[in-house]
């Protein structure tokens, strides 16, 4: 493999912003945000695993094809998510149980 | 009325079956003209232009944008012609007529037990009158079932944990099949049962004939007593939970600000599962009730609910949303109503709460 | 027509390049793994075939007669878990994508031949697990695993088929892995993206579905696995969780797999009709294009299995309308291999013949398709032998009719020697007889009413079940007639000789048998694909 060598000061830096990361979502776990909640949670962990797939799996490195392919893979999993959502957050509109 | 040995409709019995055969019948003919097509272009080509020496290389012919055109465009046009078509269909089965007489189903390993109204219970059979909207609401003990009667042309899954509606309008007496159509298990084939469509006469003599003790209302209230339930609602407004009259159909403030439609799926899972939504200004003391009352029993425990609710919401039934305006109702229901219901119920009751501590 | 240059000394070939055991299961050679994928695969078909004749014969009366309830409960759910996983989704990738794509670019093997070998032996395990399942004591969910069915109540081996399902997703998702990188980088010098063969097109179509979906179905499995043997709840209502989740997450996959299965057919399709038409087809980037967006729409439609299953009214629409639009690439396609035959010279042998069988069953399942989209109509059909009729006529009508075509058509690349074509024709002509006898009778079937899943049924069903029991046994008979001729052809076939179909793809321009290493030099392509002209098969270099 022909791959970027990325310097360890790199690696370390991420390691310790995850680290950090986990500690902050340890902590806002302990103050209720109401609703919020979900949303603080979720936007920390979607930023940690961006910084995995950018950096641990070099895609910040990548040519733009892999670049694509991480992106069509996300796509796919909005659709997933979107989709399945569409059924859930409509299912009380017509009024009739089970429609 | 069974149907005969070598048929290819089933009875026509509801009034969507002639809607639903009528869609069926384009579609066939949809199918057979563009299979017959190809299969006559295919064949056609394959004799004309047969290889006749092993030197032929024909002209390639590399394609034709308007062809490519005009065969993307009538096939999406036909798709979107049967798209409507069986969406204003699908649209029609799913709401059910206010009118409808309302019967409920519950689904178990293998076998269908339908409760009227009026108390009568039936096991994998259903009596109903001909010409009468009926409208089943349906739950299920244990695994996903579904509810078909292929000569009324509707079915629908019976979900365990939720409730789900088909209604249908038989227009001609006989005997047809119920059949479970989603696979539930062993004896998944042997889930099947019977409707018997009547006429209103014979239906009110099958009715009062049954031996049913008291409507499914008053077997609820027998039920809300004999689970100590009405230990703490009390109707007065000082128990140590809200009480109930006027709340079915009305809109209920939530802890935390949030409200809630009280309709059958609330108050089902307000029994089996009380922590989920807590009434604003009352504590989260209710037991559950899962294992100590069952679907049919709860069933009975909404229709109580329901008697004593708001009166709009009475009326249409368990759905509560196709009434308009029913928090604005305010009604006089048979139980004494000492403070008013509806919304402002539960904030009237807060010193109870207070006490509680 | 066949060019008979008797051989001299038995030129070197992937087949005699080493002998023994240790050759073929460690071997690296895409072409030897295709064969490795070609056994086993059969295998799994004879094994959900045998399902299949013991639930029509049980069918041929309305009582249960033959088994018990929860053994045909048993019996159909691995007919489906088989045919599905471990034949249909592998069968034409694996064995004729994988001989075929390195052939047919210039390449001279896959991008990855470790992987790929790993991707065989993951299968296997797979299957050995599923095989641990048959005969230990069966599963009874249905291949579909409903919850909270399969999750609480099913007392037979859930975990480990789902294991095993686990398993051999990723022998799938590193298939299509290999083919993507493969497609991407190994074309030959020339070989220009609207070069490539039409049977390219479509398993780089189908690739993107397997790396895209299967992971979401190794999940949903995982899930179910997790809420059975530890009670997390994710989708039984009991335990807090939805039980439509499940059915959302699995037709997420479980959709876009039907088109794992039929791409690869019509890719197949597109090389058979251009060959024995002798012309190139009729709107190439058409059918390229109709791959990829049958691709892409796929994964957009699953809620139409969710009609009646107290999915929102709303959602129902939004999948039913995005249903008719992934039709639309499929009757593109239709209408573009008919025109290619205009005007062509056509010969009727075996490939094509099961080509035209595949057009003429394809549209009907693609039809029938029509009916179950439409919501109102859906409500009626869903869950009945209407069904089963409809994703049969894809599934056999169409993916395994494509599958025969393409080991006919590639047989004497494949083996160096020519199937008897008189035996093959009969077989062909009594495979499409067979299977439209088995499976018509059930459009009428479902519209009576009859559900599916029934191992016993009322009587007024019987004439319509009785009609395709007979059905099946002609079919069962056309499909052992292959095995039978393929086995003696390898020893009594007359020698095919590179390009016995004057055939127009690279992998026509090699040796048959090919070499270990595909092509002598590498071939530098000069024309579009699907270019035919007098040729004299003679090996590149």
């Amino acid at each position: 493999m022909t791959g970027h060598i990325v310097p360890k000061k790199v690696y370390y830096l991420i390691f310790l912003t995850l680290m950090v990361m986990t500690a902050i979502t340890t902590a806002v776990a302990f103050v209720d945000l109401g609703r919020f909640n979900i949303v603080v949670a979720m936007a920390i962990a979607i930023f940690k695993a961006s910084l995995v797939v950018l950096f641990f799996m070099h895609v910040h490195y990548s040519t733009k094809l892999t670049k694509m392919i991480v992106a069509a893979g996300v796509f796919w999993l909005a659709i997933m998510l979107l989709m399945t959502m569409s059924d859930l957050l409509t299912r009380g509109w017509m009024g009739v149980p089970g429609r | 009325m069974q149907p005969k040995q070598l048929s290819f409709l089933p009875d026509q019995a509801s009034s969507i079956a002639g809607s639903v055969d009528g869609l069926y019948a384009f579609l066939v003919l949809v199918t057979a003209f563009f299979s017959l097509l190809i299969a006559f272009l295919v064949v056609f080509f394959a004799v004309k232009y047969r290889r006749r020496s092993d030197d032929e290389f024909p002209q390639p012919i590399h394609g034709s944008l308007l062809l490519e055109i005009v065969w993307s465009v009538i096939p999406l046009g036909i798709s979107m012609v049967i798209f409507g078509w069986g969406a204003s269909i699908f649209f029609k089965e799913s709401r059910p007529p206010a009118d409808s007489l309302e019967i409920y189903v519950t689904g178990k390993q293998w076998m269908w037990k339908l409760q009227h109204m009026e108390g009568q219970r039936e096991m994998n059979e259903l009596h109903i009158p001909v010409n009468r909207n009926i409208k089943l609401t349906m739950t299920s003990e244990d695994v996903i079932h579904d509810f078909f009667v292929p000569a009324f042309r509707t079915k629908a899954d019976v979900v365990p944990g939720r409730y789900t509606t088909e209604w249908f309008r038989p227009t001609k007496v006989g005997q047809y099949h119920i059949f479970c159509a989603e696979y539930c298990g062993t004896r998944h084939s042997g889930m099947i049962g019977t409707v018997y469509v009547m006429e209103p006469s014979q239906y009110e003599a099958w009715l009062t004939g049954g031996g049913a003790q008291g409507t499914m209302a008053q077997k609820g209230e027998a039920l809300f007593q004999q689970l100590a339930c009405v230990n703490c609602h009390l109707t007065d407004g000082h128990g140590r939970c809200p009480n109930l009259v006027g709340v079915f159909g009305s809109d209920v403030k939530l802890k935390g600000g949030a409200t809630v439609k009280a309709d059958a799926a609330y108050v089902r899972e307000s029994i089996l599962n009380p922590q989920a939504k807590i009434v604003d200004g009352y504590e989260n003391i209710m037991p559950t009730f899962q294992g100590l009352v069952t679907e049919d029993g709860v069933l009975e425990l909404i229709e109580y609910v329901k008697s004593i609710g708001a009166k709009d919401a009475a009326n249409s039934g368990t759905t509560g949303g196709s009434t308009t305006g029913a928090p604005a109702a305010v009604p006089t229901s048979k139980g004494p109503p000492p403070i008013s219901p509806t919304q402002t119920l539960p904030s009237t009751a807060k010193p109870a709460a207070g006490s509680m501590k | 027509m066949i060019t008979a240059t008797e051989p001299v000394v038995a030129p070197k070939t992937y087949l005699n390049a080493e002998y023994g055991a240790k050759s073929w299961l460690l071997t690296k050679d895409h072409k030897r793994i295709a064969l490795l994928y070609l056994v086993s695969v059969t295998l799994f078909f004879f094994l959900g075939g045998i399902m299949a004749v013991l639930i029509r014969i049980e069918l041929a009366t309305p009582a249960g007669d033959l088994v018990q309830s929860n053994t045909y409960n048993k019996l159909f759910t691995m007919h489906g878990i088989l045919m599905i996983f471990f034949f249909l989704i592998p069968s034409i990738p694996a064995v004729l994508g994988n001989f075929l794509v390195p052939l047919m670019i210039g390449a001279k093997d896959l991008a990855f031949p470790r992987i790929n070998l790993l991707s065989w032996y993951i299968y296997v395990i797979g299957g050995f697990f599923t095989l641990y399942v048959l005969f230990t004591g069966g599963v009874d969910t249905g291949w579909t695993f409903y919850t909270p069915f399969s999750t609480t109540y099913s007392n037979t081996y859930v975990t480990a088929t789902a294991i095993g399902i686990f398993i051999v997703g990723f022998s799938s998702i590193l298939t299509g892995l290999n083919f993507i990188v493969t497609i991407h980088r190994m074309r030959a010098p020339g070989m220009t993206w609207f070069r490539l063969p039409l049977f390219i097109w479509a398993h780089y179509a189908t690739s993107v579905i397997q790396i895209l979906g299967t992971p979401v179905i190794a999940v949903t499995i995982l899930l179910l696995a997790l809420e059975r043997g530890f009670h997390i709840g994710f989708f039984d209502p009991a335990q807090g969780g939805d039980p439509v989740l499940f059915q959302h997450l699995f037709w997420f996959y479980s959709h876009p797999a039907v088109y794992i299965m039929i791409l690869p057919a019509m890719g197949v399709t597109s090389e058979i009709i251009t060959t024995f038409s002798r012309k190139a087809p009729f709107g190439y980037s058409f059918i390229a294009m109709s791959s990829v967006a049958i691709a892409v729409f796929g994964f957009l439609v699953w809620g139409h299995h969710l009609f009646v299953s107290s999915q929102s009214v709303y959602a129902g629409m939004v999948f039913s309308v995005l249903s008719y639009l992934v039709a639309i690439p499929s009757a593109i396609k239709v209408f573009n291999w008919t025109a290619t035959m205009y005007k062509g010279s056509i010969s009727l042998n075996t490939p094509m013949l099961y080509a035209i069988g595949f057009i003429g069953l394809f549209t009907i399942g693609g039809l029938t398709g029509l009916f179950l989209a439409a919501l109102g109509m859906d409500v009626h059909l869903t869950d009945t032998y209407f069904v089963v009729a409809h994703f049969h006529y894809i599934m056999v009508g169409g993916a395994i009719m494509g599958y025969l075509g393409g080991l006919h058509f590639w047989w004497p690349k494949i083996t160096g020697k020519m199937y008897p074509e008189n035996w093959a024709r009969v077989s062909a002509i009594v495979i499409f007889l067979g299977f439209n006898l088995t499976f018509f009778p059930q459009f009428i079937l479902g519209y009576l009413g009859m559900p599916r899943r029934y191992h016993v049924y009322p009587p007024e069903f019987q004439v319509y079940n009785v009609l395709s029991s007979a059905g099946a046994t002609v079919l069962g008979a056309g499909y052992l007639l292959p095995f039978i001729y393929f086995f003696w052809s390898l020893k009594y076939g007359k020698p095919a000789g590179p390009n016995p179909w004057n055939a127009a793809g690279l992998e026509w321009q090699t040796q048959s048998p090919p070499l270990p290493e595909n092509f002598v030099i590498t071939p530098v392509v000069t024309e579009e694909a699907h270019t035919f002209s007098h040729r004299e098969g003679v090996e590149v270099g």
